[in-house]
């Protein structure tokens, strides 16, 4: 911390555009916050395209959404939940000092995330295998209709978009353990972590709504 | 702890919808996935986001994009129904 000639004490952290952390903070977090609703909005045209077909195709999207692994689909639900705790800790850890904690919970979450996207590639392999593929190249025997077509390539995308999600926010948190282990980040200052956290959040957010309606009820 | 007591709240939750989707609930099935699916964005949005201690500007950031994928859904709903 460096004192300024003529006003109170400016902390190292605050760029000069800003009079002080606090302001300075807030508009990180209302500029985060503005970058994860755009992110939400992304999916919404997606999330929008799945109700329109689902109504014109009720019946096809419940057997289509029956054909996918309950038991994978819980799994990795369980799995984004307990990392979404896990990054939660991190901060906290930060915020109260334990850095070996934080750095512990990141690297968690890491390895939840990666335990998340190894099951989404055992599904996607298995999907494959049976003739279920996106767009017009979809040969499910099983289920030939237009709308298990509709469905399937509705879930490639919007199950494609969130692993692309998973996989930057794995790449955020896994770089800010370094940081975080070389006393980076204190009590007052941890933004970074902060917004990757948020991120992390947001990507177990979408997955509670994917997982009812791409495993459970179509 | 808040975080403890959010992430069990969220695991029982996960287990109810589980439970629910096995239940002859008919076409109610779907309206409760939802619902419950909306139990548990809120608890992930005020608990782990701390929404609760957020300013009301950021507020107003997510209460707008949740009103737009609101009207972009059920205005595409209230289309693809009345054709």
């Amino acid at each position: 911390v460096s004192t300024s000639e003529h006003g109170p004490p400016v902390a190292k952290h605050v760029a000069e555009h800003f009079q002080d952390l606090a302001r300075q903070q807030h508009a990180v977090r209302l500029g985060m916050w503005i970058f994860l609703s755009s992110e939400t909005l992304l999916f919404a045209g997606l999330f929008g395209l799945f109700a329109g077909y689902r109504t014109m195709y009720t019946a096809d999207f419940l057997a289509a959404s029956h054909h996918n692994s309950v038991a994978i689909g819980t799994a990795n639900t369980a799995i984004l939940i307990t990392s979404s705790f896990s990054v939660a800790w991190a901060l906290h850890s930060v915020r109260h000092g334990a850095r070996r904690v934080a750095a512990l919970s990141l690297g968690v979450t890491v390895a939840l995330g990666a335990a998340f996207l190894g099951l989404k590639l055992i599904e996607y392999a298995d999907h494959v295998r049976h003739g279920i593929r996106p767009g017009s190249y979809y040969a499910f025997a099983a289920l030939p209709s237009h709308g298990a077509k509709l469905f399937f390539t509705l879930y490639y995308f919007l199950t494609g978009l969130h692993a692309l999600h998973v996989i930057g926010g794995m790449t955020f948190l896994a770089v800010l353990i370094r940081p975080v282990v070389r006393r980076r980040y204190d009590e007052a200052h941890h933004v970074p972590l902060e917004n990757g956290a948020l991120y992390w959040h947001l990507v177990d957010l979408i997955w509670i709504f994917l997982w009812p309606l791409l495993y459970l009820v179509g | 702890m808040a975080y403890v007591l959010a992430w069990l709240a969220l695991l029982v939750l996960t287990a109810a919808s589980f439970g629910a989707a096995h239940a002859p609930l008919g076409s109610l099935a779907t309206a409760v996935a939802l619902a419950i699916a909306s139990i548990k964005a809120a608890i992930v949005l005020l608990v782990f986001m701390h929404l609760v201690e957020a300013s009301a500007a950021v507020r107003a950031v997510i209460l707008t994009a949740i009103v737009f994928i609101l009207l972009l859904v059920l205005g595409i709903l209230a289309d693809v129904s009345t054709r």
